[in-house]
């Protein structure tokens, strides 16, 4: 991709960048302030908050998360 | 008639019989104590009081209402303080009590007046923290702060000092005792202690019956055995005091432990009189020379045994 | 009325508080802007792919592409995610006992359904609101000279089959004490429909038809009305099990 067509793509990338990172965020800032988890570590979940887009955040908050 | 009346109530787990057909009043205005070992079906009772299990017989009334199972209007009078009290987490004292009064439906300026005034009863009135970070202790009291929120007439509390420390339970019960007056407070335990402290009336649980009931004098008084306690300054008296002949017949039994002597007799008066008769005939001056009390404890191990 | 709007109120702040309400706009947020994008770039990058001696004839993406992968993503992952969220909806507060101090300060266990529904509902509506704007924004802008036939008519339909999903989550979530249990049964509800919907004489009465037709709605090659009776029996069967939920848990013993 050439810079002329990220440039196309710029209104595209900058909200979908800001919500993919609101999720991936919000998510480990919960995982390392909550250190209790259903399974896995802190770690694993880091990761996988983090380098999964979208479905990371989705798996951590339906299964991972600890009680309160 | 009683604030809380059950008529021959049963209830089975599976095979296991809880409840036999068990009966009992709590009158106006007193502190009731509901006395049981563990799974006793002391909890068992409180849910079927509050419409949260479904009894296989018999009957509760709540201020003369007849409690349903499931949906039931009976619990607008009612307070209750779960064993183990779970709140949402997310939530403060403050914002917790506000949803709680909107479901009782008080208005807003009560909500706000009451919350603030039981917050600062059960000690939690500066607390901003969320309640997922707050200690058993201060759940408990918690706990009874929602519980007294719509001014019930009766107050549920299931076991509400058992899991806590000396300092826990002490807050607790000066909280119930409190509120004494204004409601009519229902709690169970197995701690015998905090019956003694702050119960008026007290009942006990014993294989699904109550095995006991009534105030607490009442129940000392019908359970005391007529027995004396007499303690000696030495050895040597003790052992001619239990020596005596003329306290060797049928009537009268006695044991002796180190410079103690417990003396039972058939009749209370004729008996004390025998007594105090052979002490002051072998010139025998007692320290101690005493009706023999019952404790709750004894009263409590003679009716599970 | 009070109690209801009361523990409504306690629902939403639940969902925020928890980020569920946050993930689920998040989600069908990234769905609605990717959804355009990929029908746009989905061309070009096989283009580039184009290795000789293989000709590929690829046409130009239209407004029509966007519009398959919104109703692709949104009956896919979309409702997946919502289950996947709202699956723990009563078995959290069941399983914890919080539900219990409010049943004994009087509130009705009708209500407590009704309003978690109510939510539920709500949460979706706005998600799939969120994620339709955002896709048909982008798509005016990438292809201007689209037009899309039925589309809010379509959306309409995927709408219904959510609300008709959530009934179903619901009954689920009565009928067992875990999430999973949850999970389990609406998914075999799901896949049971997708069953029965190899008949073509039920296509009609089929609730699923609502999340599967949408192409067909978008091209014109289904007719509309030939939806009004799967819409009307989806409206009476969510009806029907959220009446069974009422009922189940009003004897649920807690």
């Amino acid at each position: 991709m050439d810079l002329a067509m990220l440039k196309e793509y710029l209104p595209f990338l900058i909200p979908l960048v800001i919500a993919q990172l609101a999720l991936g965020i919000t998510a480990l800032v919960h995982v390392l302030r909550h250190p209790h988890y259903r399974f896995g570590n802190k770690v694993m979940w880091a990761c996988i908050v983090m380098l999964v887009q979208t479905i990371g955040p989705v798996v951590y908050f339906a299964f991972g998360r600890g009680e309160e | 008639m009683g604030i809380l009346e059950i008529h021959q109530l049963s209830k089975r787990f599976g095979r296991h019989e809880v409840l036999n057909g068990l009966d009992m009043d709590v009158p106006e205005h007193s502190v009731f104590g509901f006395v049981g070992q563990n799974g006793a079906g002391k909890t068992t009772t409180m849910k079927i009081v509050l419409g949260l299990l479904k009894p296989d017989s018999g009957s509760v009334t709540v201020c003369g209402e007849k409690v349903a199972y499931g949906e039931t209007k009976t619990n607008r009078n009612i307070g209750f303080l779960p064993d183990v009290p779970e709140f949402y987490g997310y939530m403060n004292p403050m914002e917790y009590l506000k949803l709680c009064g909107e479901i009782t439906g008080l208005t807003k300026v009560k909500i706000k007046l009451r919350s603030e005034e039981l917050l600062s009863l059960v000690g939690l009135k500066d607390q901003k923290k969320k309640i997922s970070g707050f200690s058993r202790g201060m759940k408990q009291r918690l706990g009874i702060a929602q519980a007294l929120l719509n001014e019930p007439k009766l107050l549920i509390c299931d076991e509400p000092t058992s899991a806590l420390d000396p300092i826990g339970r002490k807050e607790i019960l000066d909280i119930l005792l409190a509120v004494k007056g204004k409601t009519t407070v229902v709690f169970s335990t197995h701690i015998l202690s905090d019956v003694e402290r702050v119960c008026d009336r007290i009942a006990v649980l014993h294989s699904g019956k109550l095995a006991l009931h009534g105030t607490l004098s009442e129940i000392k008084e019908s359970h005391r055995h007529n027995g004396f306690v007499l303690e000696f300054s030495s050895d040597m008296e003790a052992s001619l005091f239990e020596n005596t002949e003329e306290l060797k017949q049928p009537s009268i039994s006695m044991s002796r432990n180190g410079n103690t002597v417990t003396a039972f007799v058939t009749d209370h008066d004729m008996g004390g009189h025998l007594l105090l008769g052979v002490l002051s005939q072998k010139r025998i001056v007692p320290l101690k020379f005493a009706v023999m009390e019952p404790t709750l404890e004894s009263l409590f191990m003679e009716v599970v045994q | 009325m009070r109690n209801y709007l009361a523990f409504l109120k306690k629902e939403i702040y639940e969902y925020t508080k928890t980020y569920k309400l946050l993930i689920m706009l998040m989600v069908f947020a990234v769905f609605g802007i990717t959804n355009p994008l990929v029908a746009k770039l989905l061309p070009e990058i096989l283009g580039s792919l184009k290795t000789e001696g293989i000709i590929m004839t690829l046409p130009e993406a239209t407004a029509y592409d966007a519009w398959t992968q919104f109703f692709k993503n949104a009956t896919q992952m979309g409702l997946i995610v919502m289950v996947i969220l709202f699956s723990p909806v009563l078995s959290s507060e069941l399983s914890r006992g919080t539900l219990i101090n409010m049943l004994t300060k009087g509130l009705s266990r009708t209500v407590v359904i009704l309003s978690k529904y109510t939510c539920m509902v709500v949460v979706w509506t706005i998600s799939i609101a969120l994620c339709f704007g955002l896709t048909y924004g982008y798509t005016v802008y990438l292809f201007p000279a689209g037009e899309t036939a039925n589309l809010l008519f379509s959306t309409f339909c995927l709408w219904m089959f959510g609300l008709f999903l959530l009934a179903t989550l619901l009954l689920a979530a009565t009928l067992t004490k875990s999430n999973y249990g949850c999970l389990l049964i609406t998914g075999a509800v799901v896949v049971a429909c997708m069953l029965v919907n190899i008949i073509p004489a039920a296509h009609r009465y089929n609730p699923i038809s609502l999340a599967t037709d949408n192409m067909g709605l978008i091209t014109d090659d289904i007719e509309v009305s030939s939806l009004y009776c799967t819409i009307l029996i989806s409206c009476l069967l969510s009806f029907l099990f959220l009446t069974i939920s009422v009922l189940i848990f009003r004897k649920k013993q807690v």
